[in-house]
């Protein structure tokens, strides 16, 4: 064998090393930083990359739970509505003109409350449809989505007659004011999950159900509750996403989020979790969303118009895709 | 058996055979699979291919298939060398299939699935159907092969045996030649069974070749002229079916004398069962299982029975005599309208889960679709019905070695291939060595009553072996177990008593010292209560 | 036991579909008498057109246990460079037929995608439907234009006093059927639906059969975007938003399965898209919270897959093997 064979034999192994690892995402996240910090202006800064950051921490609070929902083989469409429902009714709660409790020293806990219980209202009727009256999950979701954030609009008219609620109590905006709470708050809902998923019973559950519903009910595993259970922590994570929304805007308003239903699917699908179920990790989903992140705001630094970000981001979709494929490819020859 | 005349006259005349394989070789990953085959298939011949899982028997077929291509020698299909690319080359030639998993289209009817790839259309070039020279040509397939129904019958309407017969007839569709039938008779009734051999008799007459695989031994030697026996990718025999015996077969299959089938039962089943649970060391008044007067409109009736501690009780019958839903009510997979269950006195209820818990366990019919997590490792499989034993709330922590420790010990106990690492997917087992994960997965869980549903179908001689010890090891332990098989051999192999179900009744009890062969398939035909 | 009484409950199920549509015309038809008048009916129809035609293309993805969400943005950008073309002064038959050619073209990237690159067709038309939206954007510069009169003028044009989006329609929707029901390749696209990994082992031309679906669901999109255009007038940076969600609900009202091999063009899909249709209709005519509509359609729509699912247990339940006669 010619050396020149050889080096070229070893820089493909090298490469399958590479994309076959869990961390391939991440690098693919170094090699859009690299490629963006000599080009873009301000985009290494470290005020940018703290944007980036607090930036992406719904999409992250969003993305994490419907990991839960995907490893079980479903989909979880109706995390916007959520978002938007939430706020809605965590707004109308604490709200400064119309709230319920408004100016009371237990309006910003009770609305939080109230907003996680919206989320896992959802969740519950969504998983509640799926597990025990075995409707499609697609179907499920959509229509939901359109339920709930009609109802969020409808809402907000009948109360305030305005589709957003100003005036929320300066507590409550102290989580969007303070990166740091607000960091906090995803990064510990984050790390539960991705302990939920990896070392608790209901975890590996998850995974089971995704793998083989039948086999798992027979084996024992409480299917219907544990699909009840992924619905219930895909629409509380959606009411944290809400939560870190409503007090960055400062309003509470059904038409937050609605924009991020692709980037939550695309984020985790690029990580690597699977749409058949079965397979996925917090942890990739984590760098999905950051990946997405850098790309959104770099692009955006580069003074790109909006149409051209759109472009890019689906062809940046295939590529990870394509990728995934390729890796799928390399884990199964070898 | 004789070999009708018809196909030997055929023979003379036609003296070239159809298909013949000469020293093909083939590797995987420069693993040699096949190591220089050659046989040959003769006009009306029925050829037995046998061999464990793993002699190469699939890889041979994918080659004559056009699925493979092989790395040395010749396949020659109607006298000249035949190199087929892909499925459609094999067509071409008249060499047709009938998978163990049978390629119909249910959602189609019976007409469409025939002529899928060549539809008759209507002159002129134009792509549509000729709906009535569809139908006519349809029918008089279905009437060759003996099947009464409507052309335009949907697939899913018609039982596993009629399917079959559909593929056949798919086969004489494309005027095939050579017809592959593998595994034809895992899912068939022996009434289907044997309509199925009367066709193939038929066919022989008509000078068709076939090629016939299957682990079922008796059928083979029943049904083929020709017989060849492949070990490790060689084939270690050969020739006229009628110069082998049963034993003599698995001895040349699995390369050693294989003094038994069934391993050595313990001494307690001389005595009987009732001894059997008497000397069993945990000893308890009420039986393992008491099943009394269990209904449930159009699947089974009046059911009453006990399971002994220690004992190992058969449930045989035809396929469709209510056996595997009678195990699908026990386990609470399907509701019953009267009658109850007793695990040791306490009446059971709830569904899979509550009755795990009280101990019970049940190796489903379907090991891929009930039974495995086809992608999931090794490991997630074998710990999956024990897990809450390692976490007792959802929330809690698993316990992760002692998770892994289990998985070691039970991957031991059922001597799962070492080859295999913990976090291999279950899909790239054999046979076998899936079984085996599905029973070390509810070993772990320690069960007093364990109900198999064909614990051995479609698994290699050897493996059936390991598999019969772990049922009685799990016996000896003082566990109850039921056993449900189609094979009666096997029962009577390692049974300490039968039962015998027809229509969804029992029809029969036989205590070891009454097994008979013809008796149990007496009461499973009709009933001899009677 | 319950067997004899079930049956003709069982038939009555299915006939869902048609009730639930039947039960919301007689609604409407009771809160106003401008709602059963046939001209509101055929108006419902027209505007149904557009949904049908784009369904019909993605029953054939469904089929196959596809999907294609790309066919909202395939219509943008067909609608964008046509619209800029007419504005520019060429003939409208031109334009028209660029509309289609962005469709076929779509529809064959789509293809190439899901066959040649093996992508999961969820994600790749994801991806595409992006690219789509940002392409139309841009050549549209996220402006909306105000179309010639020649398009309005095709939405109204009657032949036998039937409008002629209907006509287009009706063709569509006629052609798919026979196709679905009369040719090989529609008999094929059932078996690949079915099980892909057995159609290919049954020497199906499975690549071919994946590809045209698309290729024919971009066609769909592009005739979808002509009707579309030809009600509207006019292109705004919104066109074609969400089409992609009415299209698969459409599909699934009428029965259309989303794991392929079940699912019919006709009456299946037609219906779900008029159904969709009227209900809108509906809701404006009776003058309904607007604020209501997406509440009261998301209820309609869940009911009626909440039937189906009903209607499939109950059929899986009914059809278990019995041992014995009862």
């Amino acid at each position: 064998m010619t050396r020149a064979s050889a080096i070229t034999i070893d820089g493909r192994r090298i490469a399958n090393r590479i994309v076959g690892s869990e961390f391939f995402v991440l690098c693919l996240c170094g090699v859009a930083f690299t490629v963006f910090a000599p080009f873009t202006p301000g985009f290494a800064s470290p005020e940018n990359l703290g944007n980036i950051l607090v930036g992406c921490l719904p999409l992250l609070l969003l993305a994490t739970g419907q990991t839960l929902v995907l490893i079980t083989g479903g989909i979880d469409l109706s995390v916007t509505a959520s978002v938007g429902l939430s706020s809605v009714v965590g707004a109308l709660v604490m709200g400064g003109d119309a709230g319920w409790l408004r100016g009371s020293p237990a309006a910003m806990p009770v609305a939080i409350v109230a907003m996680l219980a919206t989320g896992a209202f959802v969740g519950f009727f969504n998983g509640a449809c799926i597990a025990w009256l075995r409707m499609p999950a697609f179907m499920v979701t959509l229509t939901t989505t359109m339920f709930f954030s009609g109802f969020a609009i409808w809402l907000a008219k009948q109360v305030v007659n305005a589709e957003s609620i100003y005036n929320l109590p300066a507590a409550f905006l102290a989580l969007g004011h303070r990166a740091w709470l607000a960091a906090l708050l995803a990064v510990l809902a984050t790390v539960f999950a991705h302990l939920l998923l990896a070392r608790t019973l209901l975890g590996r559950w998850l995974y089971a159900v995704g793998h083989n519903p039948r086999t798992s009910f027979i084996s024992g595993v409480p299917v219907a509750g544990v699909t009840v259970g992924a619905y219930v922590l895909s629409g509380m994570f959606a009411a944290m996403a809400s939560i870190l929304l409503t007090a960055r805007l400062e309003t509470g308003s059904p038409n937050h989020g609605k924009a991020l239903l692709l980037d939550v699917i695309g984020a985790a699908v690029i990580g690597g979790t699977s749409l058949f179920g079965g397979k996925g990790k917090v942890l990739w989903t984590v760098y999905g969303v950051l990946f997405l992140s850098l790309l959104g705001n770099g692009l955006n630094l580069l003074n790109l118009s909006d149409f051209l970000i759109t472009i890019i981001k689906g062809g940046v979709i295939l590529v990870a895709a394509l990728l995934d494929v390729w890796r799928t490819k390399l884990v199964r020859g070898s | 058996m004789t070999t009708p005349s018809a196909s030997n006259e055929q023979r003379a005349i036609n003296d070239e055979p159809i298909v013949s394989f000469a020293a093909i070789e083939r590797s995987f990953f420069g693993v040699k699979v096949l190591k220089g085959v050659s046989f040959e298939v003769g006009a009306g011949r029925v050829v037995g291919l046998v061999g464990e899982n793993g002699a190469g028997k699939s890889t041979l077929m994918n080659l004559l298939g056009g699925v493979l291509q092989p790395d040395a020698g010749q396949l020659r299909a109607n006298g000249r060398p035949y190199a087929p690319k892909n499925p459609n080359d094999a067509r071409a030639v008249g060499i047709a299939f009938v998978h163990q998993e049978l390629n119909l289209f249910p959602n189609l009817s019976i007409a469409e699935n025939l002529f899928l790839t060549d539809f008759p259309l209507i002159g002129g070039g134009a792509p549509w159907i000729d709906r009535s020279a569809l139908l006519a040509r349809a029918t008089a397939l279905l009437h060759q092969v003996g099947l009464v129904h409507g052309p335009e019958t949907l697939v899913e309407r018609l039982p596993p045996g009629e399917r079959q017969l559909v593929e056949i007839a798919k086969a004489l569709g494309a005027d095939a030649r050579v017809i592959i039938l593998d595994e034809p008779t895992t899912s068939l009734s022996s009434r289907e069974c044997e309509r199925l051999f009367a066709l193939m008799r038929q066919l022989r007459e008509r000078g068709i070749a076939m090629i016939y695989i299957s682990h079922a031994l008796g059928d083979v030697l029943r049904i083929c002229d020709d017989l060849v026996v492949l070990r490790d990718g060689e084939r270690v025999g050969g020739g006229e079916a009628k110069e082998f015996t049963h034993d003599r077969l698995v001895s040349l299959m699995v390369g050693r004398q294989l003094n038994q089938l069934y391993p050595e039962r313990r001494a307690s089943r001389q005595v009987g069962s009732d001894q059997a649970a008497k000397q069993a060391p945990e000893k308890s008044a009420a039986p393992r299982l008491a099943v009394r007067s269990l209904s449930q409109p159009g699947i089974v009736r009046d059911i009453s029975f006990d399971l002994a501690a220690g004992e190992v009780l058969g449930i045989s019958g035809l396929l469709g005599a209510g056996r595997s839903e009678l195990a699908r009510i026990l386990f609470g997979l399907d509701p019953c309208v009267s009658g109850e269950v007793r695990l040791e006195g306490r009446r059971l209820d709830g569904g899979p889960r509550r009755r795990i818990e009280r101990g019970l366990a049940f190796l489903t019919e379907d090991r891929r679709q009930e039974g495995l997590c086809m992608e999931a490792s090794i490991a997630d499989n074998i710990a999956l019905v024990t897990l809450s034993a390692h976490g007792r709330t959802p929330a809690r922590w698993l316990d992760f070695t002692g998770i892994k420790s289990a998985v070691s010990r039970m991957r031991e106990a059922v001597r799962l291939s070492p080859k295999a690492t913990d976090a291999q997917a279950v899909r790239t087992l054999s046979g076998g060595n899936q079984q085996k994960v599905v029973l070390g997965k509810w070993l772990l869980a320690e069960p007093k009553v364990l109900i198999l549903d064909e614990p051995t179908r479609g698994i290699d001689v050897g493996a059936k072996f390991e598999i019969y010890q772990l049922i009685h090891q799990l016996a000896d332990r003082g566990a109850g177990v039921l056993v449900i098989s189609s094979e009666i051999e096997e029962l009577i192999g390692i049974c300490d008593r039968i039962l015998v179900m027809r229509q969804g009744e029992i029809t029969g009890e036989f205590r070891c010292d009454e097994f008979d062969r013809e008796k149990i398939l007496g009461a499973a035909l009709h009933s001899s209560r009677a | 036991m319950s067997a004899p009484n079930s049956k003709p409950f069982l038939r009555l199920l299915d006939f869902a579909p048609v009730a639930l549509f039947a039960a919301v015309l007689l609604v409407f038809g009771l809160m106003s008498d401008k709602f059963l008048t046939v001209a509101n009916l055929l108006q419902v129809l027209v505007q149904a057109s557009s949904t049908a035609v784009v369904a019909t293309g993605m029953t054939f993805v469904l089929l196959t246990a596809g999907v294609d969400l790309s066919v909202g943005a395939i219509m943008f950008v067909g609608a964008g460079l046509a619209g800029k073309m007419a504005l520019g002064g060429q003939p409208l038959p031109l334009c028209l037929l660029v509309m289609l050619g962005v469709g076929l073209l779509g529809g064959a990237v789509n293809a190439l995608l899901v066959t040649r690159l093996k992508l999961v067709a969820f994600i790749a038309t994801l991806a595409t439907l992006y690219i789509g939206r940002g392409t139309g954007r841009w050549i549209t510069q996220t402006r909306a234009m105000n179309l010639p009169d020649s398009f309005l003028a095709l939405g109204s044009a009657k032949w036998l006093g039937v409008p002629l989006p209907l006509w287009i329609a009706g063709a569509v929707i006629l052609v798919a059927q026979l196709v679905l029901t009369h040719t090989p390749f529609g008999r094929q696209l059932y078996a690949l639906g079915n099980n892909a990994e057995a159609a290919k082992k049954a020497g199906l031309r499975t690549t071919r059969l994946l590809a045209s679906v698309y290729i024919l669901s971009g066609l769909c999109a592009g005739i979808g975007g002509i009707l579309a255009l030809s009600q509207l007038g006019s292109v705004s940076p919104k066109f074609g938003e969400l089409y992609e969600f009415d299209a698969i609900t459409a599909a699934v009202l009428g029965g259309t399965s989303l794991f392929g091999g079940r699912g019919k063009v006709f009456p299946g899909t037609v219906l779900g898209a008029v159904l969709l249709k009227s209900i809108f209709n509906g809701l404006v005519i009776v003058q309904a919270d607007p604020y209501l509509y997406p509440l009261i359609t998301s209820a309609i729509i869940f009911l009626a897959v909440l039937i189906d699912g009903l209607r499939c247990r109950l059929i899986d339940r009914m059809e278990r093997r019995k041992v014995f006669g009862s």
